[in-house]
Formats: C-alpha cells, sequence, structure tokens
C-alpha cells in the first residue's frame, strides 16, 4: 500500500497546518499577548473582558485571553498551569496563597517598575504592604474589603427584630437569632448562620482579645482557651437554636451559591464586603452589612481593611512589562474602574474611588460605607498567613463541625486545633 | 558424530534464516494491525506509561509544583504509614466504600439481569434504559442531581415525609454521607447488569428443563445452576468493580464540595491525594499515595485472583 497525496491536497493540508499553528504560542501572534486567569463569576468575567477590550483598544496590536473559574476550582488550575511553565501572565491572586507563590518564585517582583510602569502613588500605603513578601512587591491590590455580617433586613422585620449595630455583642446576636428562629415566619429558617468553622469570624474573635491568627514568624498566635471558648460560644447558640443546625450549615461549600442565607435557612451570613453586590443579585430580600459582633460593648480592632484580591504577574511571563502595564490600566484607568465598580473591592487609588463612588447605585453604597465607616472597629493589617495556613483553615471548619455533630467537647477541639495547626506550621 | 555435527550447524543455521524471515513474515502480517495501534500505543505510553513512570520517580521527592523536586527518599512513604492520620481516614472511608457499593451493585445488577432474562418484550428498549445511569453515573450534572435529592429539603425527605419521617440532610450528616455516595454507585448497576444478562444467556437452557423435571424449585435451580454457572462472570465483575470503587472519586468531589466533609464521611482516597497535590502543593506526597493505591488495588486484585481457583467454576 502506498500512500499518495494529490498537489491539491497538499495545498489545503498545508493550509490547515498553518491555521493550527496560529493557535500555537505566538506563532503568528501579535506583538503582545496576554493571557488572564481569575476567579469568580459570571458577572465578574463580564466586567474584566470588558476591561481588556478598553486596554485593547487603546494598545492596538495586543491580544488578550481571559479565562476564569471557581474559587475551589481556580487553585488547582493555576498550580498546574505554573507548574507546566504554562502560567498565564497576568493572575489573580489571593492574600492566602501569596506567600506561597511568591516563596517558590512563580510570582515577578514588581518594585522595579515603580512609579513609571506602574504607579500606586495615590494608594494606601498600608495596602500596598499587604503585597510585599519578604519586602518584594508581588501583587497589586484590586480594592480593599472587610469581612462583615450580611443581614437580610426583611427576614429581621418579619420576626420583629431589630437590626444589630456596631455595638451588637455576641451576647445580644445570640439572643436576637433564638427570637428569629422561634417567630417561625418562615420554613425551616434561623438566626444566622453557623460560623464557628469561619475562618475570619474566628480570626475577628480572637483579635478582640488581642490575638492573632499567625505572628509575622509564621508561629499560632492564640491558645487553646481561646478556641475552645469559641466553640462553646457556638455550642450554646447551636443548643437555643439561634443558629441553623450542623446539617444544614455543612451544606455550605465557599460559595455564595451555598451559604444559608442565600438558600433561605437564615436571617444573618458571613462574607467579605465585595461578595454584598453578589449576594444581593440572588437573594431577592433586601441585605445590608453590619461588621462582627463584639465579645463586649467598647471592644475594638478585631476588623482590618485587607486587599480583597490581587493581580500578579508571573515570573514566566514573555510579556511582563506589558502585563505590568495592563495590570497599572486596570487599577488606574477611570475608564476601567467605571467598568470594575466594587464588584473587587473598593478601588485603592483615591482618585479611582473619587470615580466610582460618584456613580454608584444604593447597593454598590453599602459596601462601600460599611469599609469606609469602621472606624475604630478596625485594627492594623495582619501578616500574610505561612504556608500551611491554607490546611489550618480546614483544620478549624472540620473541628467546628465534630462539635456541632457532637463528636468533640468544646474543651478538646480548642486544644486539637492548637495541636493540628502548630503541626502544620512546623511541616510548612 | 560428524553427521551429529553437521546437523547441529544446519539447524542454527536453519534458526537463523527462521528467525529472520519471521520478523518479516510477522511485520508483513501484523504491520497494518500495529498501524492501526499506533494511535492507542502512543497515548498509552505518552499519557499513561509516561507519566506514572515519572510519579513514581516524584513518589521519592519533595516536588511542589513549583520548584524542581528534590530527592528525599522514602521519607514520603514513611510518613504516609506512620504519621498521617488523614491517610488512615481515606482509607476507612474508601474501603468503606468498596465493601458496602460492590456487593450491593452486583446483587442489584443480577437481580436485574434475570428480571430482563425473562423474555420481556422490548427487551432492548430497557437494556438501553437500565443501562443510562452507567454512563450518567459518573457525571458531575448526576452528582449535582444526588446533592439536590438527599438534601435536608431533598425529594427523598419529601417522600419520607408523607410518612412521617423527619429525615436529616443526608449528604451534609457524617453518619450518612458515605451512604447516599454508596447508593450513586449502586444505582450506577448498568454496566455489570449487562455482561450478567450476557452471561445468562450462556447458561443452556436445557439444563433448567431437566432440573424442573425432576421436581427441582426455582431457587434451587437458581442456587444449582445459574449461580455456578455464572461465577466466571461475577468474578470478572466482582474484579472490575473494586478496581473502579477504589479509584472513585467525581461524586465525593461535587458533593462534598472538594472538601470530603462533613468531618472527612466522603474523604475518599483519591480526594485526599487530589487535596494533598493540588490545595497542598506536595505532589511528591501525593505521588506517594498514588502508587499506594495502586499497592493495595494490586493486592486485592491478586488475592481474588488466587481465590478464584476455589469459588470460580469454569465448564468448558
Amino acid at each position: 500500500m502506498t500512500f499518495r497525496v494529490s498537489r491539491r491536497n497538499f495545498v489545503a493540508g498545508g493550509a490547515t497546518l498553518l491555521s493550527l499553528s496560529a493557535l500555537g504560542p505566538g506563532a503568528f501572534a501579535a506583538d503582545a499577548r496576554l493571557r488572564l486567569l481569575w476567579w469568580g463569576s459570571q458577572p465578574r468575567a463580564d466586567r474584566t473582558n470588558k476591561v481588556s477590550d478598553l486596554y485593547k483598544a487603546k494598545n492596538s496590536g495586543t491580544s488578550i485571553t481571559g479565562e476564569f473559574l471557581g474559587w475551589s476550582d481556580y487553585w488547582p488550575r493555576l498550580a498546574t498551569q505554573v507548574a507546566g511553565r504554562n502560567a498565564p501572565d497576568v493572575i489573580q491572586m489571593d492574600y492566602r496563597y501569596i506567600v506561597e507563590y511568591a516563596r517558590r518564585g512563580a510570582l515577578a517582583p514588581l518594585e522595579s517598575y515603580m512609579p513609571s510602569k506602574l504607579n500606586l502613588d495615590d494608594f494606601d500605603p498600608a495596602q500596598i504592604e499587604g503585597g510585599k513578601v519578604d519586602g518584594h512587591l508581588y501583587g497589586v491590590s484590586l480594592g480593599a474589603n472587610s469581612a462583615a455580617t450580611v443581614v437580610n433586613t426583611v427576614a429581621l422585620q418579619e420576626a420583629g427584630v431589630e437590626m444589630p449595630t456596631n455595638k451588637t455583642t455576641w451576647e445580644e446576636l445570640g439572643k436576637m437569632g433564638a427570637e428569629i428562629t422561634k417567630a417561625g415566619k418562615r420554613k425551616g429558617f434561623f438566626g444566622f448562620a453557623d460560623g464557628s468553622g469561619a475562618e475570619p469570624l474566628f480570626e475577628n474573635y480572637v483579635r478582640q482579645r488581642g490575638k492573632a491568627l499567625y505572628t509575622a514568624d509564621s508561629k499560632i498566635a492564640f491558645g487553646a482557651d481561646d478556641a475552645s471558648e469559641w466553640f462553646d460560644m457556638w455550642a450554646k447558640f447551636r443548643e437555643a437554636q439561634a443558629c441553623v443546625p450542623p446539617d444544614v450549615q455543612a451544606l455550605y461549600k465557599d460559595t455564595i451559591d451555598t451559604a444559608p442565607l442565600t438558600l433561605g435557612k437564615a436571617a444573618i451570613d458571613y462574607a467579605h464586603s465585595n461578595q454584598f453586590v453578589g449576594f444581593q443579585a440572588v437573594v431577592k430580600d433586601k441585605l445590608t452589612l453590619n461588621n462582627y459582633p463584639l465579645i463586649k460593648a467598647d471592644s475594638k480592632g478585631g476588623h482590618y481593611r485587607k486587599p480583597s484580591m490581587f493581580f500578579s504577574v508571573s515570573a514566566q511571563s514573555k510579556a511582563l512589562e506589558q502585563a505590568v502595564d495592563y495590570v497599572n490600566f486596570f487599577v488606574k484607568d477611570p475608564e476601567a474602574a467605571k467598568v470594575l465598580d466594587v464588584e473587587r473591592g473598593i478601588p485603592e487609588s483615591k482618585a479611582m474611588r473619587d470615580v466610582v463612588a460618584g456613580m454608584l447605585d444604593d447597593v454598590g453604597k453599602i459596601p462601600l460605607n460599611y469599609v469606609a465607616n469602621l472606624g475604630d472597629l478596625a485594627g492594623p493589617l495582619p501578616p500574610p498567613p505561612p504556608s500551611g495556613a491554607g490546611e489550618g483553615q480546614t483544620v478549624l471548619r472540620q473541628l467546628a463541625e465534630q462539635v456541632a455533630f457532637g463528636q468533640v467537647t468544646p474543651a478538646d477541639a480548642g486544644k486539637q486545633l492548637v495541636d493540628e495547626i502548630t503541626r502544620l506550621l512546623a511541616r510548612g | 558424530m560428524r553427521a551429529t555435527a553437521d546437523r547441529a550447524a544446519t539447524a542454527e543455521q536453519y534458526q537463523g534464516v527462521v528467525a529472520d524471515s519471521r520478523w518479516r513474515r510477522l511485520l508483513a502480517a501484523n504491520g497494518p494491525g500495529y498501524l492501526f495501534l499506533l494511535p492507542w500505543l502512543l497515548g498509552f505510553l505518552g499519557l499513561t506509561l509516561g507519566p506514572a513512570l515519572v510519579s513514581l520517580y516524584l513518589s521519592f521527592t519533595d516536588f511542589d509544583m513549583i520548584r524542581s523536586p528534590e530527592w528525599v527518599g522514602a521519607a514520603n512513604y514513611v510518613r504516609i504509614t506512620t504519621a498521617d492520620p488523614k491517610f488512615a481516614a481515606a482509607m476507612k472511608v474508601t474501603l468503606t466504600y468498596v465493601v458496602l457499593s460492590v456487593p450491593f451493585k452486583l446483587i442489584f445488577a443480577l437481580l436485574v439481569a434475570m428480571a430482563l432474562n425473562k423474555g420481556v418484550r422490548g427487551l432492548t428498549f430497557y437494556r438501553a434504559v437500565f443501562y443510562l445511569p452507567s454512563l450518567l453515573g459518573g457525571s458531575v450534572a448526576i452528582a449535582v442531581l444526588w446533592r439536590q435529592l438527599f438534601a435536608g429539603d431533598g425529594l427523598v425527605n419529601a417522600a419520607l415525609s408523607h410518612i412521617g419521617i423527619q429525615g436529616p440532610s443526608w449528604i451534609s450528616h457524617p453518619s450518612y454521607s458515605i451512604y447516599t455516595l454508596v447508593a450513586l454507585s449502586v444505582w450506577q448497576f448498568g454496566s455489570p447488569m449487562i455482561i450478567f444478562l450476557a452471561g445468562l444467556r450462556q447458561i443452556p437452557t436445557d439444563m433448567y428443563e431437566a432440573a424442573s423435571l425432576d421436581g427441582a424449585s426455582k431457587f434451587r435451580q437458581f442456587y444449582k445452576i445459574t449461580l455456578p454457572l455464572l461465577t466466571p462472570v461475577i468474578f470478572f465483575n466482582a474484579v472490575v468493580q473494586t478496581i473502579d470503587a477504589f479509584k472513585a472519586f467525581t461524586p465525593a468531589f461535587i458533593i462534598s464540595g472538594g472538601s470530603g466533609g462533613p468531618i472527612n464521611s466522603t474523604l475518599f482516597y483519591t480526594l485526599y491525594l487530589y487535596q494533598e497535590a493540588f490545595g497542598n502543593f506536595r505532589m511528591g506526597y501525593a505521588s506517594a499515595l498514588a502508587w499506594i493505591l495502586v499497592l493495595i488495588i494490586a493486592v486485592f486484585t491478586a488475592f481474588s485472583f488466587l481465590s478464584s481457583r476455589y469459588w470460580v467454576h469454569y465448564d468448558d
């Protein structure tokens, strides 16, 4: 059997091959080709793609491809791409992972581009600091946010319970929760979500007690007694039916659409302030934001303003300068700021904040005002979490579940939490 | 004497010629076969064997996905077997799943196959319908559907409430979540059922006729004829399903949101492996976990084969 190719077939095949090769990186590309990767929902993707279009319009010859995933699928994808030497040029990065990626040399240090290419002059200095690891800038904050409770105002009114204020204590919240549940205005409805396994909530609690989750030199910064009292407080809420039962809380998968508030199981839930827009988009009732409850009436400093997320540039990028230029455009261009709104947090640049503030609707104003009015409820930004902190969060959630399902006593859970996190940090 | 030496020499020459021409003949005869095999062969070498060998190497390193791997000897294996409580937890969940899902699935598949073997009308239709879950079962959509069915306000509890039972949220309760996954697995009985059906058809009907003439009850016929003659098929199904059950990943991943929760109750071995590799940047450690799973499956399979001579009946 011989293999014969007619001239016409040869030409057709050749043309196909040529067009295929255009799909490969850079073969017939425009001047620069940027790849973006971020996590988030479709509305966030729409905004991001619109900004990319704006950038392309101003920089002809640049092509930008963006890709987005949900939070939990995002990290495996990013890790695989980085390991395969195929990292995207611009990477959306989280405070929890920036140390892991920066120390492994996956991110490009950006300070040498400042201020000519990357101008962060009107940024809040503390927020720039948040993107630094070992003295180098690896991430540019895309917005400030703070942890918050999300409150379903309609459900509270129905139950005849007053809105929580910035003075509300945990004890008072517990009573409110029990009242909402007791009012029984909705089927299978409880006062608040079970936050015993939520790390931001626990961190806020230990900070109000003058402690922290981690020290700057990667040690654990709270004690077993702090954790035990925390678990004990939640055990009492559960007993009083102020919060949802454990099998309802266990449905929560770290996404807005699985939160007890969204599922119509609880009147109060916990989130980052920039997620407010996302919550209001899927919940019919009018929502509002409030700070986390206090441990006592005059308690301070549990909250902090943190970079909601960063843009980092891959150290493997072949278009470093262009990537930095894109990041700069993203955080400093007024047109881009209008598109982005407060969906990724309050813009860090003062000029952009003014642009955005002028055009916000009522829903957008709530997180802006919330973050702006924290006052002395907010303390300093803690150091970036050490490696192993991601697992620490899992341990907290798991022990909280064990207490909730009655497998471990609050006192033992507190001890185990400290033991296990200490072990994780030692392993690194 | 001379004659023998001569004969030896010619034999040697002859064998050389044979070997030479045998290659040529083999190639001539099988060349096209190999050509057709090539796409699969390339895939097998490049996408299965190659990565498997790399992972064997990585299992002896501290590879973290980004920095280049460094040799750590057997440290990963030592840690897994001596100082990893999560390994034990994952092993327990996986074994529970295997021990429950495989027998139930096989029994269910056999029952349906026997019902279909009764000569129902529209057999091909039913066969296709019953096979459907096997095609869909591993998919994300079905796992999502399962979440809806077994959630606190899902269909299952709605049905239970009619008989006065107030069920918990089955998929998110540590005491029940694994059973919802077992149920999901049993529901995908299609592929063993098809194989059972083929096996049942092989059994000559005159055996049953003879047995009923002799007055053997239906149960006795099943126990003395169907079951023994079906043992090769049962054996095959059991081995394949056991290996599949050890490797189960998607349902637990989707239903628990990748966490294996609540409280590790759905932490399948593969899910733990995945968490270590992609969540905690421990690709080396995860590779070692993978090789331990290979070993465990190999031991189980070897054990099945060894035991088969005592209960599998080949009637040739």
